[in-house]
């Protein structure tokens, strides 16, 4: 295959092409996906050193087990949750050099977020696109991580409660509750900045 | 609104109660003014979220980032330097290598045994390199031969370092 001929092949021409050792086609891949797993990477683990490391060696083990993709799923999906396998193997690292627990705090913490009072405001309205990512951007960084991890598998991998359960070893109702304390702190957050100046 | 209600209620948006329990749920939320407010709360935080994914970009350059990727994969695909030896070479190792010192030995002794006062100058000569025992010189002057004898393999690597007035052919 010629390099014109990779960058107009579609993924999954590409990964049948890679299975069988084609390199440039692989890099081809990594061309295509590696803004998208970068951002899954640096949504998890809000660090910029961490998510290139943690990107990088899910295209090695990507590559690495190309040979059991089978294609039930999107290319794309199928990194992006090796990519989250990783981050979350990570974060349980980062966890056990802690010394308090990270779901006890949380679960504390999720306490005040139900007694809040309900946001009525929308907190998308009358705010600049960029402007609203960048502070949907910042309220997610103020979340513990099993907090953002539930919002990050949910919401933007939309992911069922059972899937994430599995993914994060935990009940559906320590995921559902963790969604839900994640969804109030996250909603309390954005209606700080449409408070009336 | 207790716990269990509020847990519901978002189940209930996330498309994630069985059928029969969504729509009495749909019930209890269109009377209950608390119920109503939640779920427009977290469907407003939810909406937010989906459509304002920020758009993070890689820092790095394609070939910088991808040149990281394949000296990985190139230094877990390539083969070991160092292999191991094969069977019949740690087996033939094993008969030879007590066969070689014994018959070092042997000739050692009959050497020293000739070497011992009495015997008549111009006789044979030996020598024996004790950085190394393995390496054993048998000189004969009147018939002009020298005879260097070796213990092979090498039980210390030494061969492979011997100085060239070692290992000399007359």
């Amino acid at each position: 295959m010629s390099d014109n001929a990779h960058s107009s092949a579609d993924d999954s021409t590409l990964v049948r092409a890679a299975q069988n050792g084609d390199m440039v086609a692989f890099e081809e891949l990594v061309a295509r996906h590696r803004d998208k797993i970068y951002a899954r990477a640096y949504s998890m683990m809000r660090n910029e050193e961490e998510a290139i490391d943690l990107s990088q060696e899910a295209w090695v083990k990507a590559w690495q087990r190309l040979k059991q993709f089978q294609g039930e799923s999107s290319f794309a999906t199928w990194i992006t949750r090796i990519t989250i396998n990783l981050c979350l193997d990570q974060l349980r690292r980062h966890k056990r050099h802690r010394s308090e627990s990270i779901e006890a705090m949380d679960e504390e913490s999720g306490g005040v977020e139900r007694q809040m009072p309900v946001v009525i405001i929308n907190p998308t309205e009358g705010l600049e696109r960029g402007e609203l990512r960048q502070r949907i951007d910042l309220a997610l960084g103020q979340l513990s991580y099993a907090h953002r991890t539930v919002i990050v598998l949910h919401e933007f991998e939309e992911m069922e409660y059972k899937e994430i359960a599995k993914t994060m070893g935990c009940s559906i109702g320590t995921v559902m509750s963790r969604l839900f304390y994640a969804r109030r702190k996250m909603a309390a957050l954005l209606s700080d900045l449409k408070k009336p100046e | 609104m207790n716990e269990e209600l509020q847990l519901k209620v978002q189940a209930y948006l996330d498309g994630e109660l069985p059928a029969g329990e969504g729509r009495e749920m749909a019930d209890s939320i269109a009377r209950n003014a608390d119920a109503r407010a939640l779920l427009a709360e977290l469907k407003n935080t939810r909406g937010a979220l989906k459509a304002f994914e920020a758009e993070i970009k890689l820092p790095e350059s394609r070939d910088f980032y991808w040149s990281k990727i394949e000296r990985e994969i190139g230094r877990l695909e390539k083969p070991h330097s160092i292999e191991e030896p094969a069977w019949f070479a740690v087996g033939l190792r094993r008969i030879f290598a007590p066969a070689g010192a014994l018959a070092a030995l042997l000739i050692a002794a009959i050497l020293i045994f000739r070497q011992t006062p009495g015997f008549a100058a111009g006789e044979p000569e030996s020598e024996t390199a004790f950085a190394n025992a393995d390496a054993f010189t048998y000189r004969d002057y009147s018939a002009g031969m020298t005879l260097v004898w070796l213990s092979y393999p090498a039980e210390n690597g030494f061969a492979d370092f011997l100085p060239s007035d070692t290992l000399k052919y007359e």
